[in-house]
């Protein structure tokens, strides 16, 4: 079974005309690099909720009691 | 009133000393004066100028001068009395004062002033007053201004990517808003290019309001989502606004806020503003919406242009 292509859609605003169809090669890769370049991003926001969490959970407050210490 | 024998005018004329007590009748057809010159009257001396013709017949000062509190133009049927407080200054008294007189013939005219009092025909329907020093009375009828929200387009959104292209840049901002976004992959968000450009470091996405920063321009795209949750309902939406979109003198600045769902604690909403930085100057024709990684499921892209 192939895998079946991303599809993209292209709407022109001056006519309404909508255009979908598979996406090109360069489309693709693009997709693929924005799927890379933001999996750190997404592992490092992660990390940092993570620790966030942690460190409301030693100091025994809340998020909102946090922020109304800092407020 | 007035007094004194009464001498037909037909043309303008220069008063004389023995016109003092007496009435000068203006009769023509066309524009006339009556010149008022010092030196032939004396102090409570007074002249009747009255305007039968058709032709405006306006007191002139001549060498001598001519106060009025009402209009020294009298039209056709109008009249005033010349009294000397001087040999060489008058006051005329006009019995009819223009502003006493309305200009005004038609439904709507309104009353203005240019050298003189004068009616503004009513304009058009829904035309608006707007002052405008080149015309006569510095003011005209116009068409209002354009203001408000247009609608562009409204995109379902589906598949990788939805391009919004073709953008007109007739308004001064544009405002994307995303109605119920639900993507396929939970935890991922979504990204907006400008013109579609994904090269590196032309964007810097600015997190936290009321601080500085030195925009470091270190992305090929923004966000206007956090990473969401993808259960259905959707509980996704964005505004974004684009100032000046369309000038392609300046960097491009973008404004976002946007709310929905935590992907890892559904109970729990996230509200995000964001600022965005473009750093190139090309209008703003085509916007291109796409998640980080899979595809929308469903959604509405809302287009509007601000004027």
């Amino acid at each position: 079974m192939t895998k079946s292509k991303p599809q993209v859609k292209i709407v022109n605003c001056e006519t309404g005309e909508e255009i979908v169809r598979d996406a090109t090669a360069a489309e693709i890769a693009q997709i693929e690099l924005d799927a890379v370049n933001d999996a750190a991003r997404k592992t490092e926001a992660e990390a940092k909720a993570a620790q966030k969490a942690a460190l409301l959970e030693r100091l025994g407050i809340t998020e909102s009691e946090a922020r109304l210490l800092l407020s | 009133m007035g007094g004194g024998p009464a001498t037909a005018k037909t043309a303008s004329y220069v008063l004389v000393a023995a016109d003092a007590g007496t009435t000068v009748a203006m009769n023509a057809a066309g524009s006339t004066t009556i010149t008022v010159n010092t030196g032939l009257f004396a102090a409570g001396d007074t002249v009747f100028i009255q305007n039968l013709g058709a032709g405006a017949c306006t007191v002139t000062a001549g060498t001598a001068t001519v106060a009025t509190a009402g209009s020294l133009i009298l039209p056709q049927n109008d009249a005033g009395i010349l009294y000397f407080t001087s040999a060489s200054a008058a006051i005329f008294y006009d019995y009819i004062q223009v502003g006493a007189t309305s200009p005004l013939t038609t439904k709507g005219d309104i009353y203005v002033y240019g050298s003189s009092d004068t009616r503004l025909p009513v304009g058009s329907n829904d035309q608006i007053l707007v002052a405008d020093s080149s015309t006569a009375t510095g003011l005209k009828w116009a068409a209002a201004a354009s203001g408000g929200m247009t609608l562009i387009s409204t995109t379902t959104l589906s598949g990788a990517s939805v391009t919004l292209s073709s953008i007109p840049t007739t308004h001064k901002h544009l405002q994307l808003v995303i109605l119920n976004c639900l993507q396929v992959d939970d935890g991922t968000r979504l990204g907006v290019r400008f013109n579609g450009d994904s090269n590196a470091n032309r964007y810097y996405m600015w997190e936290t309001f009321g601080s500085e920063t030195n925009a470091s321009y270190n992305a090929d795209i923004v966000y206007i989502s956090h990473y969401f949750d993808n259960g259905s309902p959707s509980t996704f939406n964005s505004v974004t606004t684009f100032w000046n979109y369309g000038d392609a003198s300046v960097q491009k600045m973008a404004s976002n806020c946007s709310l929905g769902k935590n992907w890892q604690t559904d109970t729990n909403f996230v509200a995000k503003n964001n600022m965005f930085l473009y750093n190139q100057t090309t209008a703003i024709t085509s916007l291109v919406l796409t998640m980080n990684t899979g595809n929308f499921t469903s959604g509405t892209a809302l287009l509007y242009g601000v004027s």
